[in-house]
């Protein structure tokens, strides 16, 4: 159904008639999203979600404003997003309007001795991050990767990602923000509120951050962040890092005085959770993640061995795999993540080596020699530190979800819940790919460590339905062995794909029951009474129902 | 190949965005990081290779119609320039972003739908064998005086292929007449076509008329074998791109086919080029998008996606990966750096994922506005290094470059190599 003439002519008027459109293909483009193909009460097994009934690009905040008191006015409901991937960022149901934020890409401010940037939503983590270490600093980079904005990833999701053990978790760098609120009012929050600058949260200004953040982040649900305050970290690498080498294979050179990629191994998971535990104390380490078993722990070593030779592809794998030197490295890597250690001084370097080393020894771990590669240890470096290759995360099939490991703390790995998750993964092997334990994911959850955030991988096809309807079956099924232990499902993205646009009843069956949400949900009706703020997970049935 | 065969292939697509920027890897500004111009000109996710590829499949689905309004100019306003191609492929083995662009255009021209601003340029075409709106019987005026082979009355081993802006664009004609001068010197024996001379195709492939090209392969393929030619050379990036990638796909295609800076590489190794002259400039190079990315040569392969490890998709045998990094990059570098007094210094999008300059693809002629505003961009890009000059290897990038100087009152000087390997000799 087409928008009324008015409410059409009434938001063509605010952002022009450049930046406003109903055409079905270009609404089509919005409504595709991966794992649409999953939500098949939605998309029919197809890879459409619902389409918008238009899609605005607003230029400001005061853009922003006037599109939201029209919807308002017009009790039309609205969604907006910023890099927009994910089905998150596709209409959550007919009858909506998407608003695409990508004009609004600014980098307004760099404040170099306060160490903050101030963003737009659409700036992307790998253009903010190649400005500010022209400054000798560093911003955090979702596991999403550098190609997402930096500003939803702040706001809108977890935002996780590898680095931050020594970055903070992004919802704890939230400085001030500008805040379209659900009814179309601007407000500026913590001291930018008072006009002294981006640089706190908390005040001499009003303090939202809890609100603005909540536990799983507003997704757009009670109004759109236009700009964001975002503290950053200290740099110690040159301001451009180099890259060279030929694709997959880009690789750069950094001093070894002041970085080090390692693969941690350990002889087992008991070792590998004390390890991690030593880590969190002794705080070292600038990125710490388990990454490359996102592959498969059978498949990640021939896996690394393509990505690294621009002669390989994916053809290559079966014949790496009978390689003797390939078995062992996959023996090696099966109880191992990957960790960067950046030094401020050569001489801080030094220590966290030595530290490491002796962790090493306490935890019988051990580095595995092929990270010690020259070319290995240049690609892994930049890999880790810009987080510019998430794409491959698709290379092997095309679509990848998530489905039983989820948040936990090291010790819940030492109890069999890898192996559980492999278990599971192996049931279902042949209509998703057979690559072993695929739990990967952040060894610091927090700043500082505290808990680990993985996702067991699903690599499924999203051009079969077989194999799409395999993956939805074995993240449910890890859902249900999560829940008769009481612990929170690990299929987040399936989850949030189904509550993002799914039937009411359908969602609060999936993820409103936790508290986070609940809560959430009295924010969403305070500040949005009229209900036309983005419809989302944490927007599900009626309190009485769950 | 049709659209219809690439369903899944399209289904496959993460909407990842990687298509839209350059090589995230090679990030190194907030201002030039993007590597798309369409989408970056034209903002809706449409525009981009990922809406695309959406946009096929919403087609394939019957979501959408050939006929609706503002399809064509989603569908054709983009040069095709290969740098989400490349952007993608970066971490992807199993998409191929222009491929799917390229028969998405056919499907459309096939169903009748095409930019209406198209028509002169097409109606001249099937007329007068060019889409500069010039006379055929112009085509050789550049070589008058020259005294080179005609080919349609001599034998020889090689053919100089002027090309249709070489041949028709009289700023640019001191390129082919150093062509022309650089292959006498060094003996060579060749030839030109002169007003005989056809469209290469290339272009008109690029803008979605497969016919056409079809039809214009058949005949300087007939006009070459006929003047007994082994070796094709062409100082145009867009004729190079057409006669090592998309003839091979069609036709059994045995020339040579050599761009001008490869042979002056060769001559310079052997000593048959020396530069002796200085020229005291700071330069930058533009890698024209169909001599680089593009430019990589065809490689037969007939085989079949098949799965491993129950859905790990593979290619049997081993398909052959265009993902831009065997086009052509150092030999037009290595020319410039030998030139004495020459500074060569790069933009911060080079190789690979260079920005296109706004010409490709029809797009000049289609899109006027877009077409300036792009190579606008690369301009800036230009200034932002320092050099005094932008120097490419293409005519079509160099008129373009020419215009938007022009245009926005740049001192930005603009070359051919073959402008400073004229000067330098």
């Amino acid at each position: 159904m087409a928008l009324p003439r008015e409410v059409y002519e009434a938001l063509e008027a605010i952002v022009g008639p450049d930046n406003i459109t109903e055409e079905p293909a270009t609404l089509d483009s919005y409504a595709y999203q991966w794992m649409a193909e999953l939500v098949t009460d939605v998309s029919g097994g197809g890879k459409f979600f619902d389409r918008a009934e238009a899609v605005l690009m607003p230029g400001s905040a005061e853009d922003v404003q006037n599109i939201i008191k029209t919807c308002n006015r017009n009790n039309l409901p609205y969604h907006a997003f910023s890099t927009g991937w994910g089905p998150w960022a596709a209409s959550p149901a007919k009858g909506q309007i998407l608003m695409d934020l990508r004009r609004m890409n600014r980098i307004i401010e760099i404040d170099e001795q306060n160490m903050f940037a101030v963003v737009e939503p659409y700036c992307v983590a790998a253009q903010l991050q190649s400005e500010v270490m022209k400054k000798g600093l560093n911003n955090h980079i979702s596991g999403a990767g550098a190609g997402t904005s930096v500003l939803a990833n702040a706001c809108c999701f977890q935002g996780g990602g590898p680095d931050v053990i020594y970055f903070a978790s992004p919802q704890d760098s939230i400085l001030s923000i500008e805040w379209v609120t659900p009814e179309g009012n601007i407000l500026t929050t913590g001291s930018k509120g008072s006009d002294l600058g981006w640089f706190c949260a908390e005040g001499p200004g009003p303090s939202t951050q809890g609100v603005i953040r909540g536990a799983l982040g507003g997704a757009g649900g009670w109004g759109v962040v236009t700009k964001i305050a975002i503290r950053l970290v200290h740099w110690p690498g040159p301001k451009q890092i180099p890259v060279e080498g030929t694709a997959p294979a880009y690789r750069t050179r950094l001093s070894p005085d002041y970085f080090k990629a390692a693969f941690l191994a350990f002889p087992s998971f008991q070792a590998f959770a004390d390890a991690i535990y030593r880590i969190y104390d002794s705080e070292i380490g600038y990125i710490v993640h388990r990454q490359f078993v996102m592959w498969g722990d059978e498949l990640q070593a021939a896996f690394l061995n393509i990505v690294t030779d621009p002669t390989k592809q994916l053809c290559d794998l079966e014949e790496l795999l009978k390689k003797p030197e390939i078995q062992k490295l996959t023996e090696e890597m099966q109880r191992s993540f990957q960790m960067i250690l950046a030094g401020m001084t050569p001489r801080d370097l030094a220590y966290q080596r030595k530290v490491l080393a002796e962790i090493l020894k306490t935890t019988d771990g051990w580095n595995i020699d092929f990270v010690d590669r020259e070319d290995i240890q240049q690609y892994v470096l930049l890999f880790m530190l810009r987080l510019c290759f998430k794409s491959v995360n698709f290379a092997a099939t095309g679509g990848f979800i998530d489905s039983y490991n989820s948040v936990a703390t090291p010790d819940v790995w030492a109890s069999g819940e890898i192996e559980a998750g492999k278990k599971l993964l192996k049931k279902y092997a042949g209509r998703i790919a057979d690559a072993g334990d695929q739990a990967m994911g952040p060894i610091g959850g927090q700043g500082g460590g505290g808990c680990t955030g993985w996702e067991d991988f699903v690599f499924y096809d999203p051009a079969d339905p077989d194999s799409a309807q395999a993956a939805t079956e074995v993240s449910d099924e890890g859902d249900v062995l999560k829940a008769k232990q009481g612990r929170p499902p690990g299929g987040m993205l399936l989850g949030l794909a189904r509550a993002t646009h799914s039937d009411v009843n359908v969602r609060s069956k999936k993820l409103s029951k936790s508290p986070e949400y609940r809560w959430q949900r009295r924010i969403k009706e305070v500040l949005d009474p009229g209900s036309v703020g983005s419809g989302n997970y944490f927007w599900g049935a009626e309190p009485e129902k769950e | 190949m049709a659209l219809e065969d690439l369903r899944a292939m399209v289904s496959r697509c993460s909407r990842c965005s990687y298509c839209k920027w350059i090589p995230l890897a090679h990030v190194k500004s907030w201002r030039f990081a993007k590597g798309c111009p369409s989408v970056e000109y034209n903002k809706f996710q449409s525009y981009s290779a990922s809406g695309r590829l959406c946009a096929s499949l919403s087609l394939l689905d019957g979501r959408s119609s050939y006929f609706d309004e503002g399809l064509v100019d989603i569908v054709f306003k983009c040069m095709l320039d290969g740098s989400c191609d490349v952007a993608c492929k970066v971490n992807r083995y199993d998409l191929e972003p222009v491929e799917v662009m390229r028969q998405l255009r056919f499907k459309m021209i096939d169903n009748g739908c095409f930019p209406f601003q198209d028509l002169p340029y097409i109606e001249h075409l099937r007329k007068e064998d060019n889409m500069m709106l010039e006379e055929k019987a112009d085509r050789g005026k550049w070589a008058e005086g020259l005294e080179v082979k005609d080919l349609t009355q001599e034998k020889a081993e090689v053919a100089f292929h002027a090309g249709c802006r070489l041949s028709f664009d009289q700023d640019l004609w001191e390129i082919p007449r150093t062509v022309v001068k650089i292959l006498k010197d060094a003996g060579v024996d060749f030839g030109i076509l002169g007003k005989d001379e056809n469209c290469c195709g290339t272009r008109v492939s690029d803008m979605g008329y497969r016919g056409e090209f079809l039809k214009y392969a058949e005949n300087n393929i007939d006009a070459w074998t006929n003047a007994g030619v082994k070796t094709v050379v062409t100082a145009c990036s867009d004729g190079y791109h057409g006669l090592k990638r998309l003839y091979p796909e069609e036709f059994d295609f045995k020339f040579e086919v050599l761009h001008i800076t490869q042979f002056i590489e060769r001559l310079i190794q052997e000593g048959k080029i020396k530069f002796t002259r200085e020229v005291p400039m700071t330069v930058t190079y533009h890698d024209p998008c169909h001599l680089g990315r593009r430019g990589e040569a065809h490689v037969p392969w007939k085989g079949e996606q098949k799965k491993i490890r129950g859905q790990i998709l593979v290619y049997e045998p081993r398909k052959p990966r265009y993902n831009g990094v065997q086009g052509i990059y150092d030999t037009p570098r290595n020319i410039i750096k030998s030139i004495p007094g020459i500074k060569l210094v790069e933009m911060e999008r080079n190789r690979e994922y260079a920005w296109c300059c706004g010409a490709g693809a029809g797009v000049r002629e289609r899109y006027p506005e877009f077409s300036a505003w792009t190579a606008g961009e690369r301009i800036e890009e230009a200034n932002a290094t320092g050099a005094e000059a932008i120097v490419s290897a293409c005519p079509h990038c160099e008129r373009n470059f020419i215009d938007a100087v022009n245009e926005r009152g740049e001192r930005m000087k603009v070359y051919d190599i073959l402008d400073l390997v004229r000067e330098a000799i």
